[in-house]
């Protein structure tokens, strides 16, 4: 793994944390529900999955 | 209906499951793209991988199977490439089915059905491509094969240039060629994954001599290098006797030079920095094409689509098309028909490197049987 991933993967990481921490910040249920879409593919793209 | 709902820890854990369950789903479905198509190859195959000729490969993702078959007289050998775009069927479905129905008589036969192999695992983006074909066989049973990208995985390559340059010419093409093979021939040994795929290719022509090679593709109806042999200068008098045998049989086929200053394609670099003689064959498929409608399994195996018809009236098209459409057999017929005159062809020119291959379907039956007709039940 080149040294460009795992930075990309550690800014994916922590875009990743601060997504779930906003959902579970956020005291609108659309907008929680608009966070955990976003976790979506920002996991398939941790996991080099997609 | 008043749909402002408060969000409290408790909808957050229940949206986050949710959001956990469907990747958990979605990527169990992309992760078996990733796993090779079940393959039965006729007797007498060998597999190698790519990386026995080019060490830089191996255990990498870019390694790619090589499928070897020797006739028991000497002569010459042939190369069968498909699966460089794996959006392009026709291309790594003649390659399979050479793969299940050969019996090399002389010489030798190499058979990539999957060569950029990356390319297998994902659809290209915005494109609604359906990510299988399944092909029903006279048994009953089914054989499924991916539906891939032009390119290179993007988990594999990244980042990508904005501008991608072509190390052995200095030509700038669009960033995304960059993960292209069909534009990173001749390739680097301590390149992009897409280089160091196409440097074992080059070893692989070099190493084993390969004298006929052929680069399987399509493309859309209105592309103008299309049911197109596109032949390098050393490799010029074959392409045009054998296009003429192709017309001789109604099937009507273009015969394009290769460009010398569009570097980094196969029928270009194969030429100038190996001793083998290349051809690229291009197919119609109008499920690459920007006039088509909807995108499914379809359109990619039955090619018929009705905005297709009518740009063929309209004239916008560079080949005939009706409301048969272009289906996948008459597409795999041209290229294995053609691969077929190419290798009879070969003894006319390079007589003590001649090749006999048989076994192979002609058009006529690959186009009334169809190709499921021509795969192994037993994967």
């Amino acid at each position: 793994m080149g040294f460009m991933t795992i930075i990309y993967r550690l800014i994916l990481a922590l875009v990743l944390f601060l997504t779930v921490r906003s959902c579970f910040r956020e005291k609108d249920f659309w907008r929680q529900a608009t966070a955990a879409l976003v976790i979506i593919p920002l996991l398939l793209r941790l996991l080099l999955i997609k | 209906m008043d749909l402002n709902f408060k969000g409290n820890k408790y909808t957050a854990s229940a949206l986050i499951a949710v959001a956990l369950l469907v990747s958990l789903l979605t990527g169990k479905m992309f992760s078996g793209n990733k796993e090779l198509d079940a393959l039965a190859p006729a007797p007498g195959f060998e597999m190698r991988m790519l990386s026995d000729y080019f060490e830089g490969l191996k255990g990498d993702v870019m390694d790619t199977p090589v499928y070897v078959q020797n006739g028991d007289e000497d002569g010459g050998s042939v190369m069968v490439l498909g699966g460089t775009h794996p959006n392009e069927p026709s291309g790594y479905m003649s390659a399979v089915l050479i793969l299940e129905n050969a019996k090399t008589v002389q010489g030798r036969l190499f058979v990539l059905p999957f060569a950029n192999i990356s390319g297998f695992s994902n659809t290209l983006a915005q494109e609604a491509s359906p990510n299988k074909i399944h092909f029903t066989l006279h048994d009953g049973s089914t054989r499924v094969f991916r539906y891939g990208s032009r390119d290179t995985d993007p988990t594999v390559m990244w980042p990508i240039p904005d501008i991608y340059v072509h190390k052995a010419s200095g030509q700038e093409l669009a960033g995304n060629e960059s993960k292209n093979l069909n534009r990173a021939y001749p390739g680097d040994p301590n390149g992009t994954p897409t280089e160091r795929l196409a440097y074992g290719i080059m070893e692989l022509l070099r190493k084993e001599n390969i004298t006929l090679a052929f680069d399987l593709h399509e493309a859309s109806p209105e592309y103008p290098v299309i049911e197109a042999i596109v032949a390098h200068e050393k490799s010029m008098e074959l392409a045009a006797v054998t296009a003429m045998d192709l017309m001789a049989k109604g099937i009507e086929v273009r015969l394009e030079p290769s460009p010398k200053n569009l570097r980094g394609l196969s029928h270009r670099e194969w030429g100038d920095y190996t001793d083998t003689l290349p051809i690229l064959m291009e197919t119609a498929n109008p499920s690459q094409g920007r006039l088509r409608g909807r995108t499914d399994e379809d359109l990619v195996i039955r090619g018929k689509d009705k905005a297709y018809v009518k740009a063929a009236g309209l004239g916008r098209l560079f080949v005939p098309y009706d409301e048969n459409g272009k289906p996948l057999e008459q597409r795999v017929a041209r290229h294995v028909e053609a691969i077929k005159l190419f290798t009879d062809n070969l003894a006319m020119f390079e007589p003590e490197r001649s090749v006999v291959i048989d076994g192979l379907p002609d058009y006529d039956e690959i186009s009334s049987n169809g190709v499921a007709y021509y795969l192994s039940p037993n994967h």
